[in-house]
């Protein structure tokens, strides 16, 4: 019986010839990814960097595992809470007596984004991050799952993590995307199919010809919601664009590896992707998934471009076809904050940047931003760009968050109410 | 040190119950939960036990509850590995909802995976911890597993 592409991933970390669903294996892992907020004393009156600090003690050594796979992110610049001051302080005092890569400042943005952009993401490797959102670098054909404080500390000192092999379900693409529809509009549909806590300990993988149609930017998107689905990982096999991209940004060889033709999967589903249309997600579900024409006419306050989501390139275009030459809506705010700083020279580069200040919107600098910080007030309205709509994620209870693409959040922002992109391009 | 084999009296739960729920120990289901539980009681639920987010004070709660063992019809694998790595055995076991009734008396053998029913007399079964698991929670938890493990002085390759 031949493996899933995660299944040989786990393998080769695990030094086996093969496992199969439901394995208990001990992995070796290739990166570890750490947000700041992790090196707060929310869970542990030490941090984390104190408790890890006495188990390296008790081994004899004041060093990490190793110092060049540990890559840690300030994703809130600057920090505007106690916590969050202190884990910075943490993190950079972690970087600095380790000497583990930090990034900071205009060479940062949100860490998942800054971990593919910096090369810290290649097919085949085995990567864990302290943040749940790390299943996003699935998308260039790794495997890639979140972990909790503790066992943050145990890849920190050895190098390994204990996990069990997940079955897998299969997203068959065919077909290509029509106009204003991207990732996002792709992964809210699966989760509208599948349903809220339809991937629970599984993988995810994406995969058929229609995948050659999506570009990287959008995987990253597929992958990055995985985990609203509760799944362990997702992953969109290497090809050819895969290759190009992860050659500009980083150094040295990979693994290319593929599903075997007969590998198993618990669920598979077909998608043809011409029919899909823009999809709106209604609170308080991702899953909770529509298209975009079945919301017309519902009011909104704010528009958020921002997030590990959808504040990419690839989405601040979309956002400015839908801008230029026209205004936010009076009374409405529209604010976009760039996923990384990368990704705001080059949309300056572009004159994205002024076809969005014409417009009335508010660019802000790049970090997590209003994804974690309240902007709402109660009985208000936001379509965002990102992940999560859950009851009170951008402000108190009683106010609400709608789920689309870029396009869709602009589109909105124009008219004032829930709009389809495509009526304006 | 956590017991691998726990005996106790059982309180049962539902499907679905996530981060949020479990935080303040079950406060989320049951608000009474925490003036009721006693050391040593063992926790039954349902499919998804421990779904959403994956900070650890949830689970540290039910451990300073007393909680001395969960068994779930599923866990979510991430909550799993942190309800073992705080060193609070917990095992899948596919059918536990039906095996038993709020109040009975069971075991949960996490070196072979049974579960008897004490009052009944049925044996359900699960899905047992790896070996490194089981090691992890002999000593308390990974922390603990950590310091021991290196103070024997074995090398880091060997974990
Ligand atoms: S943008 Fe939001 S979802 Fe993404 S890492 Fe930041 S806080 Fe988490």
């Amino acid at each position: 019986m031949g493996m899933t592409i995660t299944e040989k991933i786990i393998a080769r970390a695990a030094g086996k010839e093969r496992v199969k669903v439901g394995d208990f294996v001990n992995a070796g892992v290739d990166k570890l990814y750490i947000k700041d907020l992790r090196f707060s004393k929310k869970e542990d009156a030490k941090g984390l960097y104190g408790v890890l600090l006495e188990v390296l003690q008790s081994m004899g050594t004041d060093r990490v595992w190793d110092a060049k796979r540990i890559i840690t992110n300030l994703d809130e610049q600057p920090a505007r809470t106690d916590r969050r001051a202190e884990g910075q302080d943490m993190a950079r005092k972690f970087a600095r007596e380790q000497q583990s890569i930090l990034y900071e400042g205009a060479e940062g943005g949100i860490g998942h984004n800054v971990m593919v952009e910096h090369g810290h993401v290649k097919p085949g490797e085995f990567i864990v991050g302290a943040d749940s959102h790390t299943c996003t670098y699935g998308a260039l054909g790794s495997f890639a799952t979140g972990i909790g404080f503790t066992e943050t500390i145990g890849v920190l000192a050895t190098g390994k993590i204990w996990l069990k092999v997940p079955p897998a379900i299969r997203f068959e693409l065919t077909g290509k995307p029509g106009p204003c529809v991207v990732g996002k509009d792709i992964v809210l549909w699966a989760a509208g199919k599948i349903g809220y806590e339809g991937a629970i300990n599984r993988t995810l993988e994406y995969t058929g010809p229609g995948i050659n149609e999506v570009s990287i930017e959008s995987r990253l998107t597929l992958c990055n919601m995985a985990v609203e689905m509760i799944a362990v990982n997702a992953i969109v096999p290497p090809d050819d664009r895969t290759v190009a991209y992860v050659r500009e940004v980083s150094e040295g060889g990979f693994d290319i590896l593929q599903s075997d033709p007969d590998a198993q999967y618990e669920q598979a589903y077909t998608v043809d992707l011409s029919k899909i249309e823009p999809q709106v997600a209604a609170p308080e579900y991702p899953a909770n998934a529509h298209p975009v024409g079945d919301f017309r006419g519902m009011k909104i306050h704010q528009g958020f471009i921002g997030t590990c989501t959808n504040a990419r390139i690839e989405d601040l275009r979309m956002a400015a076809d839908i801008l230029r030459g026209r205004k936010v809506q009076p009374g409405i705010r529209l604010i976009i904050t760039p996923a990384s700083f990368e990704a705001h020279r080059l949309a300056e580069k572009e004159g994205l940047l002024e076809i969005f200040r014409q417009a009335d919107a508010t660019v802000t600098s790049s970090e997590c931003g209003l994804c974690v910080r309240p902007s709402l007030a109660a009985g208000e309205v936001c379509i965002s760009s990102g992940n999560r709509n859950y009851r009170g994620r951008m402000g108190p209870k009683e106010s609400s968050v709608f789920l689309s693409n870029a396009a869709t959040v602009a589109a909105s922002a124009v008219t004032g109410e829930i709009t389809d992109p495509r009526e304006l391009l | 040190m956590a017991p691998l084999v726990v005996r106790g009296r059982i309180w049962k739960f539902g499907d679905s119950i996530d981060n949020g729920n479990i935080d303040g120990v079950m406060e989320g289901v049951d608000p009474e939960f925490k003036n009721k539980v006693a050391p040593g009681d063992i926790l039954v639920a349902g499919k998804f036990f421990g779904m959403g987010a994956s900070d650890e004070h949830a689970p540290r709660f039910l451990k300073q509850a007393g909680i001395a063992a969960i068994g779930a019809e599923s866990i979510s694998n991430i909550y799993q590995r942190t309800l073992v790595n705080i060193g609070l055995p917990a095992m899948e076991c596919p059918g536990i909802s039906r095996l038993v009734e709020e109040g009975d008396e069971i075991e949960i053998d996490f070196t072979s995976g049974k579960v008897p029913n004490l009052r009944s007399g049925q044996i359900g079964s699960g899905d047992k911890l790896p070996e490194i698991a089981l090691r992890i929670l002999q000593q308390g938890g990974l922390i603990p597993y950590l310091k021991g493990q290196f103070a024997s002085k074995e090398t880091r390759s060997q974990v």
